[in-house]
């Protein structure tokens, strides 16, 4: 366990991402039941979090730099994705900015920064010859 | 010898992240606790500023429902209206020297946002409250279907807000208040009565009293001039007006101080428990964590370490976790406070503006510091008992 410290981190930050995209740091349904694009938003950022859970998997699984590297990548996407790529509500208050960005801009980002932590250690660690 | 506490902390990390933790906590209270207080306090003081008026004439029926404060302090939306006879005899109190009206719309669900944003109409000639809050970010005169848009409200200059299918052209953002009106739209008073018709139109009626809404208002700014009582001249208000109150901005800003007073008590009590039962957890941490090293520091003693530099050694490295430590603490409240500072606003529902950038790099220096400092004293009394014994004494109890 101790050997794939940043993969379990980045698993469980990625669960949190996944089953919090669709419940507590999702976007809110309006008032009248329509979806805003706030709420494409958080289905796409629980894409991204079953993605980046899958290969956080496979960087348990196997140790290998590459997942790490997919996972860096994957999680700088869903950087992106609210407010960028994805246009959210147009007022700050809503919970969609005050809520879902902010959690998942920290998310994405720590699991940004595991990952790279991830892939430096793997990489050094198959330059040594050591499993 | 130098590099020995360095070394120390990185041979036992499980033990150097266990007291880090403990510091981080102590300056996460700190930094966070503080934070937050200092944020009410500035966003109170943003209230009184953006206010500006010393009474406040309101319909009867927004006094009542309290909407008109929670417009202020929630950003709530609010839609009431009264004879516009009544600015022409607040005018014509004695002690009034200004009076200026704003009519309020609440817009149906904005196309900028899922949620009804709230149309503040003023009349540029006659303010006193918006105007020079405006000019900061626009020096122009407002023109007919422009709009200037609260901090919160995300739309840039140049583009266009649709209100009530109206067209409005966003020509300024306005600066971070902290209060309610940040998610405010502002706009003369010739727009404010085309979106008024245009929303009557779409068969949304805001019951308007009167046949046209040139004859509404909905609130009256009165500035007292110098020498005059405010307490008089809002009681002279009360009377000469119809089916509206006057409220003094005072009672308000007195009610926000209260609210602001309570919470301030809580978040220092907390921070309070915190560092006491901090400090007695890192007293007792540093007490066990020596008592176990002291064969470690028995061996250095014999190897020609004084006690002046074994008890510098020790606190060296205690300082050097709790510094780390301090700073750990203040990096996970900024991540907290910072970008939940919305959130944060609206669960206290009052005034709350993040201070400058040089008071909170002060605030976050200040609580390094304190964790620091109190790291260092928790364990400089272990460290001073642990440097008179005799180090045979510890080796052959050992043995």
């Amino acid at each position: 366990m101790k050997k794939r410290v940043f993969a379990w981190l980045t698993l469980a930050l990625a669960l949190v991402m996944a089953v919090g995209s669709v419940t507590f740091l999702g976007a809110c349904v309006h008032e009248d039941g329509s979806f805003g694009t706030c709420h494409w938003a958080s289905r796409a950022l629980l894409g991204i979090g079953i993605l980046l859970a899958a290969q956080s998997g496979i960087a348990l699984a196997t140790g290998h730099a590459g997942a790490y590297l997919c996972m860096a990548f994957t999680a700088a996407l869903g950087l992106l994705l609210p407010g960028t790529l994805i246009r959210l509500c147009g007022m700050a208050t809503m919970h969609c900015r005050a809520v879902m960005q902010p959690a998942m801009t920290l998310l994405n980002a720590g699991i940004l920064i595991l990952a790279l932590a991830g892939f430096l250690l793997e990489t050094r660690r198959a330059k040594r010859g050591t499993p | 010898m130098k590099s020995l506490p360095v070394k120390n902390l990185i041979r036992k990390p499980g033990r150097t992240a266990a007291l880090m933790l403990l510091t981080a906590f102590l300056a996460l209270a700190v930094f966070g606790g503080s934070l937050v207080v200092l944020s009410l306090r500035q966003g109170l003081n943003s209230l009184e500023a953006r206010l500006g008026a010393d009474i406040i004439v309101v319909p009867s029926e927004a006094q009542s429902k309290v909407s008109f404060q929670n417009m202020f302090l929630q950003g709530t939306t609010g839609a009431f209206y009264m004879d516009a006879e009544n600015l022409k005899r607040v005018r014509e109190i004695e002690g009034v020297e200004k009076a200026a009206p704003q009519i309020f719309l609440a817009s149906l669900k904005a196309d900028c946002c899922s949620v009804k944003i709230q149309v503040i109409g003023f009349d540029p000639q006659a303010d006193f409250t918006v105007q020079p809050w405006i000019a900061q970010s626009y020096a122009r005169e407002l023109g007919e279907m422009d709009v200037v848009v609260g901090c919160k409200v995300e739309a840039g200059v140049g583009e266009i807000l649709r209100i009530y299918d109206q067209r409005c052209k966003v020509v300024g953002r306005l600066a971070a208040t902290g209060t309610g009106l940040d998610t405010a739209v502002y706009c003369n008073l010739d727009t404010i009565r085309l979106l008024l018709q245009a929303a009557e139109e779409k068969g949304v009626s805001h019951k308007v009293t009167s046949d046209s809404a040139a004859d509404q208002v909905s609130a009256i700014y009165v500035k007292v001039k110098v020498g005059y009582d405010v307490g008089r001249v809002n009681t002279a208000i009360q009377g000469h007006t119809r089916k509206a109150s006057a409220v003094r901005t005072r009672s308000m800003i007195t009610d926000v101080s209260d609210s602001l007073a309570g919470i301030s008590r809580t978040v220092t009590g907390l921070i309070g428990a915190v560092w006491v039962l901090a400090f007695l957890i890192l007293l007792i941490a540093f007490a066990m964590i020596i008592r176990e090293r002291r064969r470690e520091f028995a061996v250095l003693r014999l190897a020609g370490m004084s006690r002046r530099m074994l008890s510098g050694l020790i606190l060296r490295e205690t300082a050097l976790c709790s510094l780390l430590g301090g700073v750990l603490g203040v990096c996970a409240a900024a991540l907290l406070a910072f970008p939940f500072a919305t959130l944060i606003e609206t669960a206290l529902g009052l005034p709350y503006l993040t201070p400058d950038l040089r008071t909170v790099a002060l605030l976050a220096a200040a609580a390094v510091a304190a964790a620091g400092i109190v790291g260092s004293l928790a364990s400089a009394g272990a460290a001073w008992r642990l440097s008179r014994v005799d180090p045979g004494t510890i080796l052959r109890e050992g043995a």
